[in-house]
């Protein structure tokens, strides 16, 4: 501790270039902060499906509607214990940028197929009695400002409503639930009755998007979707069965192997980080070689002098690290609104302590070990 | 005066420029009796700076042995020689050779830390240190924030903290004007009558020798015997 003054020195005897660097290795471990936070989200958002509901979609294509005549063939595939249609129904409500993701649903079979939505049960009875219903979660109700009781005139992209053959579907909110603890699609999707807009629309009548479908066992989950895809082998609908996980580590597949491209953005930015850090302490040594020359002098061993250079590096990696990551999990709740993202705290505060000492090892150790070689004669003589 | 503090016995230096080796220091022989101020005088290449350097124990002699204090500090290592620089001698340079982004007070405890001394031992050997040179009053100013002859009144406060046996001065008053360099010298007197501490100082300036209580003449690597020096 009583060398901690002179590392704080030997930093800031260049403020405007230490004020840079520090600002270079804050903003990188912002932004490995969020990146983590955002690969957390995805791992999570597959984590949180459930292993035991499998949806039945179309083989040909996830648009292509499936007759709704393949559900009692379904409910009889063994293992099965509940199934429901379900259909996709993208609109939009205000301006074209206000997406609303609905499903139209059997509230009685989706409560039994679906317990991941966490819906109360007060609020599916209320989805029953009103035909026209919509359930929301809170975030998107408060998002548009909307509450029970509120018309939702919901523009279909694809449908046109058979009752004045507009797009328009004026939707009632009939409740508003907590998404937090559910399913994560449903976090962010409204929740309708599915004859409603089955009966209602123009075309695709009697069919549905998906099924969805809970079975007694998850570990025979692919045992009971290759069933049913047989069910339905070579006929005009042919399926395709997955299990919510699979559909959603599907779904990441098809963007990309993000993992991939975000360790790779964030690898690529610590390499930066290094050679201008690296570049910085380099620098510094150079420019303070008569002072660690007259250290020596002083009586400071080789190691000693060493060690200095190290916790300087040491100490610029820390500061930054903890500044730059706190700020990261200050601007968290900012983020949540943007995005349901979540940082693992603990565990990025170890891994970025991790990094920065990684870091201040790689980049303090070239001006340290030439500072530890330095001939006190030459350095003194300015040679 | 007391017995001999540093004995230097057949010591000889090289360096290596190029392909050539340069012989800086010629099987010099040389006696400094504790408590005594000797000043070094001589051109420049006459191995002045280079014996001084050999002396405080910077730089290690190709050939030949140095004793000071009873101790072969030529038989020292690397490790051992700085542990010894930091318990036995005090330094100072002609252009002071301070932290700049260290105040006077920190520049002066620098030696300290190297000690085992706590704090408050350490900030009350400073204030000592700080009161002999009389910059009690500037302890909290960084270098930039004072003279020329203030900042080698520091360096002189940081050479002595440790209260080490021998002082060695390199051109102590070399970037000072005559009136500053006077009372610098004055006080390295001072130090070596009162306190007596044994000094070893490289000048150019025969005025400055005037304050030593012996001027040792050297040229080309060797000691010009007294009488020779005289003529």
């Amino acid at each position: 501790m009583k060398y901690l003054h002179l590392v704080w020195a030997g930093l800031w005897r260049k403020p405007g270039r230490t004020v840079l660097t520090l600002l270079s290795v804050i903003n990188a471990f912002a932004l490995y902060a969020v990146l983590s936070g955002f690969l957390s989200m995805m791992d999570g958002a597959i984590e949180e499906t459930r292993a035991d509901v499998l949806i039945v979609q179309s083989r040909v294509s996830q648009i292509e509607p499936l007759p709704i005549s393949q559900l009692q063939q379904i409910r009889g595939v063994a293992g099965v214990t509940a199934v429901t249609p379900m259909i996709i129904f993208h609109g939009t409500f205000r301006t074209q940028q206000q997406r609303v993701q609905a499903f139209g649903v059997d509230p009685d079979g989706f409560v039994a197929a679906n317990p991941g939505a966490k819906i109360p049960p007060e609020l599916i009875a209320a989805l029953k009695r009103t035909r026209n219903g919509v359930l929301m979660p809170r975030n998107m109700a408060a998002a548009y400002g909307l509450k029970v009781g509120d018309t939702l005139p919901l523009r279909s992209m694809f449908w046109a409503n058979r009752a004045d053959g507009t797009q328009t579907w004026p939707l009632k909110v009939v409740g508003v639930y907590d998404p937090e603890g559910a399913d994560p699609i449903f976090s962010t999707a409204s929740v309708v009755n599915f004859s409603y807009v089955d009966e209602g629309r123009t075309r695709q009548n009697n069919t549905t998007s998906i099924y969805l479908l809970r079975i007694a066992e998850p570990d025979q989950a692919a045992m009971v979707g290759q069933a049913i895809d047989r069910l339905f082998a070579n006929s005009p609908h042919e399926t395709k069965t997955l299990s919510e996980r699979q559909l959603a580590q599907d779904s990441m597949k098809q963007i990309g192997d993000l993992g991939f491209v975000v360790r790779g953005v964030v690898g690529a930015m610590f390499f930066a980080l290094l050679f201008s850090v690296g570049s910085v302490m380099m620098q510094s040594m150079r420019e303070r070689t008569p002072e660690l020359a007259v250290l020596k002098t002083l009586g400071f061993t080789d190691t000693g002098v060493l060690a200095l250079i190290m916790a300087e590096a040491l100490t610029l990696c820390l500061v930054g690290a903890a500044a730059g990551l706190g700020l990261a999990t200050l601007a968290l709740p900012l983020a949540k609104s943007v995005l349901p993202i979540h940082i693992p705290v603990a565990a990025l505060m170890l891994a970025g302590a991790g990094m920065a000492m990684g870091l201040a090892l790689i980049s303090g150790l070239p001006p340290a070990l030439r500072a530890m070689r330095l001939q006190v004669v030459d350095a003194l003589a300015g040679r | 005066m007391t017995g001999t503090l540093i004995r230097v016995h057949d010591l000889v230096k090289r360096y290596k420029r190029g392909n050539q080796a340069v012989e800086v220091l010629r099987h010099l022989d040389l006696e400094i009796a504790q408590g005594e101020f000797v000043a070094l005088m001589g051109p420049s290449g006459s191995g002045k700076t280079t014996l001084l350097n050999l002396i405080g124990g910077l730089d290690r002699p190709t050939a030949g042995e140095i004793e000071i204090g009873g101790e072969r500090i030529d038989e020292l290592s690397g490790g051992q020689l700085a542990k010894w620089r930091a318990r036995h001698v005090g330094f100072v340079f002609q252009f002071y050779n301070l932290m700049p982004t260290l105040s006077a007070e920190r520049n002066v405890e620098l030696p300290l830390l190297l000690t085992n001394l706590s704090g408050a031992q350490r900030k009350k050997s400073v204030e000592v240190a700080l009161e002999l040179v009389g910059l009690s009053d500037r302890k909290r100013h960084k270098p930039n924030e004072l003279s020329g002859g203030q900042q080698q009144r520091v360096a002189i406060a940081r050479a002595l903290v440790t209260d080490p046996t021998l002082l060695v001065c390199d051109e102590p008053t070399g970037d000072l004007d005559r009136e500053t360099a006077e009372e610098i010298l004055g006080l390295l007197q001072l130090l070596n009558r009162e306190q007596g501490k044994t000094i070893v100082m490289v000048t150019h300036d025969p005025k400055a020798a005037e304050f030593a209580s012996r001027t040792v003449q050297m040229d080309k690597g060797v000691l010009i015997p007294a009488m020779e020096a005289a003529a």
